[in-house]
Order: structure tokens, then sequence, then C-alpha cells
């Protein structure tokens, strides 16, 4: 019996994971994708990986934290260096580690601060108003270069669906962090919880590959 | 069975990528077939899931036969003797510690995580990541362990069948059992039991000698809290009436809640307690419901005092569902002070802030609808724009609630509002007299007062009239035509001919089992309420910890398909109203229901 059971849950296993896991990289990665060469250097286990991805962002507006509506192209395509995330802000255990490492970017950017655009998109943009976002972002002390959007529930899911960020509901969302050096280029994409010397690391040699 | 609403969670079957876990091995397999095997408690409408369903059914098959190695013992003795260290001071530094960040001198907890990012004060408290329950959660692929004494310190175990602990998703069995000493050494240096790295997300804190012995004396605590309304066999839940609650919705909730109970109890309940072992967890997921009315009396400030009453002769396990009137703080505060989760009532007024926590609302009712208004008043263009507002509402009723979240609303915004308070019997008519001259006019009333407006001319053009749709009846209100045109509704719900496909069930379920719909969207909700609780505790499989009930409606209310009258439901640490938003709507006719929206859907 025990064998049956095995057997049979191993089938099941193999089949879900079969089905589903296409759907991770329904995206198209189109260069690389392998372990960053350099986890090995972290004490605690954040292991990362990188990729390059052609991403097609759709055109919906979405809305500032100043309560301006924007449109998601014209944000990204301001011709500065962008550093995404997708967050919300009543997370307690992966967004606070997102936010806090780009607010550690922020000051270990330098002079580079003022030619970046950071932006975090809300992943649960009813309850993130606003209101509640400029609340937020004053927490990890964002600067001018770092804005955080929320708007439509349905603008906010074909955000995510299209950064292959969209994982249902907010509970099972996961760390990536994405770059890109200018309007045009694909993207960077890290997935895992990359620390301030990764993304700084990362954005160096992408704006010198520029 | 009641409860087949609910997509299944795709979570246990996507293997965690890039897990860090050495136990990761068999868990994520483990993971799945459980959640496979509980999903045929509650799972699926779409024919899509069918064949999925089906494998499930084969499986709890093959699990009565007696599979090796799947469950958790199926019943944990509750607790030791639950009281002691309440009142040790050592134990309070030690819930300051975990709950908010303070440490017993009263200064900001410390921490960072490897690459050095800092935390501090209610940032760095262990319930961010823990949760109240100390029992953990997942979030993505990272699963955050549960703390509490008992899962830290239980001795190595083969597998989870050999593990005499309740379920949780983070619970490991083969390793090390800690001792104070390693505990304190992960709390400080990030090392496991058997000095490994813990996981990249828990900081490193730093604590002196007398903190570290507080908190781990907490960490024990936490599992000294003895489950109330929990029996080897019987769940007890109650629901709470208040003396001005609305008969008709009160017999229609109650009609709803006890065929809900009925039914529950019907399922596959057999012959449980000799079957009870530590392979056969399946049968204790589906104890007995048991249906407590707490029907309250007199004025509200006796409220508590009885509802404490109730609880010492009835301990119920949650509240669910209820009905109020005017008020229902008394009730959340009882709630809040007994630490007793309470689930989703039908009340046009909640109270308290995101910030409590076990109390549960589906939406903030009237206060929403004051939101939207006052949205769409704030929003209108500056030639239409409104200068003045007239409210009127009814003594001793739910709109005078509505009536001040708007004034509040509108402060800031350099409109006059004024209020006039129709006292019973009074008629609406000189009421109304009294607004002539403002711009909006704002209705907080009942299906009698709205229809007695036919007698009424209706406002000039320029005068916007908004009314409370939850008050007046939503589409049903009886509106004369006169005044269709000028009037607007606050919505707080789904449009009708979108929300039929969530409602459909729930109402063919009355159907078929005879009860009288009297009141829709309070019998439409109660039945909500009761899958969502269903759904839940399926998930929860032994673990009767009050607050993780809360945590896992939390985490798991998003996923939920059919969300009855409600386009959507979300919740999350930090966040009480599950909708969060509505319409403005218009009737298209002069008569009938139907309606047309000003707008999409608004989040206030």
């Amino acid at each position: 019996m025990k064998t049956v059971i095995q057997s049979l849950v191993a089938a099941l296993a193999l089949t879900a994971m079969g089905t589903i896991a296409p759907l991770a990289h329904a995206a198209g990665v189109s260069a690389i994708s392998a372990p960053d060469p350099h986890a090995h250097h972290h004490h605690m286990m954040s292991e990362i990986m990188r990729s390059t991805v052609d991403y097609t962002p759709p055109p919906v507006s979405l809305v500032r934290e100043d309560g301006k509506a924007v449109s998601l192209i014209s944000e990204l395509n301001d011709g500065r260096p962008v550093i995404l995330t997708f967050i919300y802000t009543t997370c307690t255990s992966i967004c606070p580690m997102i936010s806090q490492t780009l607010s550690q970017l922020q000051s270990d950017l330098g002079s580079d601060r003022n030619k970046v655009h950071m932006m975090s998109i809300s992943i649960d943009p009813e309850q993130d108003t606003p209101a509640r976002l400029t609340e937020y972002a004053k927490k990890y002390g964002a600067g001018p270069e770092w804005q955080h959007y929320t708007g439509t529930v349905e603008a906010s899911v074909a955000t995510q669906r299209a950064f292959d960020v969209y994982r249902g509901d907010k509970m099972n969302h996961n760390p990536v962090t994405l770059l890109r050096a200018a309007p045009g280029k694909p993207w960077l994409r890290i997935d895992g919880f990359a620390t301030v010397a990764e993304l700084l690391g990362a954005y160096h040699e992408l704006v010198a590959a520029k | 069975m009641a409860a087949h609403l609910s997509r299944p969670s795709v979570e246990p079957i996507l293997p965690a990528p890039r897990k860090c876990d050495r136990e990761r091995g068999f868990a994520p397999i483990r993971r799945f077939l459980r959640g496979v095997v509980l999903a045929q408690v509650w799972r699926p409408a779409s024919p899509a899931l069918v064949p999925f369903f089906g494998l499930a059914l084969t499986l709890m098959l093959t699990f009565h036969a007696g599979a090796p190695w799947a469950a958790p013992r199926a019943l944990v003795p509750a607790s030791e003797a639950s009281g002691s260290g309440d009142d040790n001071p050592a134990a309070d530094v030690g819930a300051a510690i975990f709950r908010h960040g303070i440490q017993g001198s009263g200064a900001p907890l410390e921490a960072t995580r490897d690459a050095g990012v800092r935390l501090q004060g209610a940032a760095a408290a262990c319930i961010n990541c823990h949760r109240s329950s100390g029992l953990g959660a997942k979030a993505g692929s990272s699963t955050i362990p549960p703390i509490t004494g008992r899962y830290l310190l239980h001795p190595r175990a083969k597998d989870m069948g050999d593990l005499d602990l309740p379920y949780v998703d983070g619970i490991r069995a083969d390793r090390d059992p800690y001792t104070d000493e390693t505990i304190a050494r992960a709390i400080r240096s990030g090392l496991n039991s058997e000095g490994k790295p813990l996981s990249y997300l828990m900081p490193q804190f730093d604590l002196n000698d007398a903190d570290m012995t507080a908190l781990i004396g907490y960490l024990k605590r936490l599992d000294k809290r003895r489950p109330r309304g929990v029996e080897d066999t019987v769940l007890h839940f109650a629901t709470i009436i208040t003396p001005d609650a609305d008969p008709v919705k009160r017999r229609g909730m109650l009609d709803v809640l006890q065929q809900y109970f009925t039914d529950k109890n019907v399922f596959p309940l057999g012959a449980t307690p000799p079957l009870r072992s530590t392979r056969k967890m399946m049968f204790m997921v589906n104890r007995r419901w048991q249906l407590h009315v707490w029907e309250l009396t007199g004025p509200a400030t006796g409220w508590e005092q009885q509802l404490k009453q109730h609880l010492a002769a009835e301990p119920v396990f949650a509240v669910l569902s209820g009905l109020g009137g005017k008020t229902w703080a008394p009730i959340h505060a009882f709630c809040e002070h007994e630490e007793i989760p309470c689930l989703f009532p039908n009340v046009e007024t909640p109270v308290g802030g995101d910030g409590d926590f076990y109390s549960l609302y589906l939406s903030k009712g009237v206060l929403l609808e004051a939101e939207l208004i006052a949205k769409n008043i704030l929003d209108a263009d500056g030639d239409k724009g409104v200068r003045s507002v007239h409210q009127i509402y009814r003594a001793g009723d739910s709109g005078e609630a509505g009536a001040q979240a708007l004034a509040a609303a509108l402060k800031h915004h350099g409109i006059a509002v004024s209020s006039r308070v129709l006292a019973a019997g009074e008629s609406l008519a000189k009421a109304l007299k009294g607004g002539a001259g403002t711009n909006a006019l704002v209705l907080w009333l009942r299906p009698a007062d709205i229809a007695a407006l036919g007698a009424i001319p209706a406002p000039p053009a320029s005068t916007t009239v908004f009314m409370s749709g939850l008050m007046g009846g939503l589409e049903n209100a009886p509106l004369p035509s006169s005044w269709r045109y000028s009037t607007r509704l606050a919505y707080p719900v789904d449009l009708p001919e979108r929300r039929r496909y969530r409602v459909d069930y729930a109402f063919g379920w009355f159907t078929i089992r005879h009860i009288p719909v009297v009141a829709e969207q309070v019998q439409a909700d109660t039945y909500l309420a009761c899958g969502l609780l269903a759904e839940t505790l399926s998930h929860m499989v032994d673990t009767f910890v009050g607050d993780y009930l809360v945590e896992r409606i939390e985490d798991m209310l998003e996923r939920r398909i059919l969300t009855g009258y409600y386009p959507r439901l979300t919740l999350a640490s930090g966040q009480r109203f599950a909708s969060k938003g509505g319409y403005i709507v218009r009737f298209a006719d002069a008569h009938g229901v139907r309606l047309v929206a000003d707008s999409d859907w608004l989040v206030p």
C-alpha cells in the first residue's frame, strides 16, 4: 500500500510541477538564466537567481502616491535606469525586507541616486491608497527618485502579469527585483532577496553596458 | 456538503523553487498531499477541477486505509494547566518584545539582518513574521516556522506521523530539539538547534540575558492558551444578536446558520471516537459543530457583561456571523477583550480600526457608504461642485454613524454640512424643508421613509440626492419614480448582474432547503461567513488556536472565488474590513430594480 501511495503521490506531484512550472517562465527568458555566482558569499541563505528577460509592460494607468494618475509606460520610459519591485503595505515579512533593501540602496548609490528611478508597485491596490503609500514611503525614507504606485486591481494584476510576478494572491508573492538600464533594453530580473551590494553591482553592470 | 466554494490553493502544489531548507526532500509533496486530502472537505465548483477532485477522493480513501506517513497526531491535549505566568512581570517583558519590539528597559528592540539591514522597535518584533499565534505562516516560497515552545522543544521525530503536535505549515520533525541555550543562539546569532544558519529572513537580535529569558518564557507560555469551545468531537460557536436587530433579518440569519450547522453535521461524521488515533487525522477535521445563540437584552451598556456570562456558561471557539442594530461597539470590545475571533457579523456600523485583531468584517457598512458619497462629492467638477450638504437620519438608527462619518470626511473641504435627526414618528416632509437651498441632500433612511418620499416633490435638478443603499434596501429600495432622476445610491456591494454567479449557489442552497429568503444580503452574507469558517477550519486541521484562525483567514481569504455580494475579499495583518469599495448608482428606469453605475468600482 505504501508503495502505491508513494508512486501515486510522486506521479501527481510531477504532473503538478509539469503543469505549473512552464507558467513560471511564461514571459520567455531570452538570454541567460543562471544561479548568481556570488550567492555563496552569503552567510545566511539568500539564494538569488538572475535572468535577462524582455517584458512588454501593459498600457495601464496607475495612481502614484501623490494621487496623480500616470501611465505605467511613461513612468518606466522617462529615460532613467529603472529599479522595479512589487510590494504591499500591510505585508509583514517579505516586503519590509525588499523596502529596507531599496531604502539602503538609495544612499549606497551615492551620486547615481539622482539618475535612477525606483518604482514599487502595490499588489494590494485597494488597501494601498495613495495616502497609505505616502506613509509607507516615508517610513522607508524614500527620496524623490523612489515612487510607489497603486491603481485598480485590474491595472495592478496586468502589470504583475506582464512582469511575471503574479502569483494569484498577495500571500503567494515572492521577492523579485527588476532592473533596466534604459528604455528598449532588456530587463535584468533578480529572484530572491537580493542584498544592497548585489543590487548595486547589478546596477553598475547594466549602466556600464548601456 | 455546504461549502464547495473555493478554488484550491496552488501553493501546496508548487514546489518551492529555491527553498534552502535542508528538510525540503519530501516536504513539498507532503504539503501537496495534505492540501489534496483536506481539499475533499470543501472543494471545488469548477468543472476543470473535477478530475483533481476525483484524485483527492482516491487519495482520501487510500488514507483511510492507513497511509503510514500522512498525518500528525489526531488530537493534542490542549495544553498543560493554563494560567501560569500571567502575573509574572518577566512574561510581560517577553510579550512586549515579541509583540511590540520593546525591550525590558523600554528601549526599542534592535536587530540586523545579514548584509547589514537594520531593524528597530515594532519593525523588529517577532509578531511580524511569526504572527500573533507564534505559529508562523507561509509567505510566497518562504515558510516562517512556528516558534511556540512545543514546536521548538519537541524531540526529534522521523516524520510528521510521529510528531505529537498540531500541524502547521512550517512544522519541522527531524531536527535536534532546541534548548533554552540554542533558542538564545538562534535569536542572537541566527543558527538553528544544529548550528546551521537560519533563513535569510530571520534577523539577529541584540537582547540581554534577562530579556532573553523573558522572551523564551513567553514562547513557552504561548502554548498554554487553552482553546475554548473545542472538545474531542464538538466545536462550539456562538452567534450574537442585539435587542434592536431587525426581527425579519434575525429570522433569516438564524435559518441559514441553523441549516448550515445541520448540514455540516450530517457529513461523514460516523463513528468518530473509536477511529481517533494517530493516523486518523481526517476524522478529526470533521468535528460536529454546535451553535449557541446569544441574544442580548436591555441597553448597550450591559451587553459586554452579558456576553462574558454567556462565554463562561457556554465556552465557544469563535463567534460566527451575528446581527446588530445601531451599535456593535460592545460586541466588538468583548471580542477584543476576551481574545475571541468574531467572524463577519451582519452589521451596518462596524467599529474599531485596522489595529484591532479579533473582529473581522465583510465591509465597513454605512461608514463605507459615507466615504463613497464623500468621494463622489469631492471628485465632482468645479461647476457642479457641492457647497452645502444636508443629511437626514432617524434617531437610534445606523444613519447617525453614517452621517457623522460623512460630516467628518467633508469637514476640511469647505463644505457646510447640516444634519437633521428625525424623532420616532416624526414625518419626513418637514425635515426636508430644512434642506432647501443646499445642493446635496443625503438620506440615511429605511424603506418606509423612502417610500414616503412619493408624497413629497423631488428637489430641483440643481440638488443631488444621495441615499444609503444598505439602509434603503439596495436595488429593492422603494424609491418613488419622481425621485429617481435626481437620486444616487451608495452601493457598497457588487452590481446585481455581476454578483449573480457568486450568490446563485447560496440562493439555490436556500431553495433546496426550504429556507425563506426574507433578507437577501443578510442571508447571503451569513452563508458566506459559514463557508469562510468551514474552509479555513479545514486548513487548520487540528490546530485550534483562536489567533491562528484569524491569521489563516487573513492569509486565505483572497483565494476565495465565491465571494457572495462582494467582488473581492482581502485581509492581512492590519486589515479588518474585507471588501473595500463600492459604486454610486442610479435607477435606470422609473420603475423596477435595474441600476446604472455612475462609474467603475470605487475605492475611497
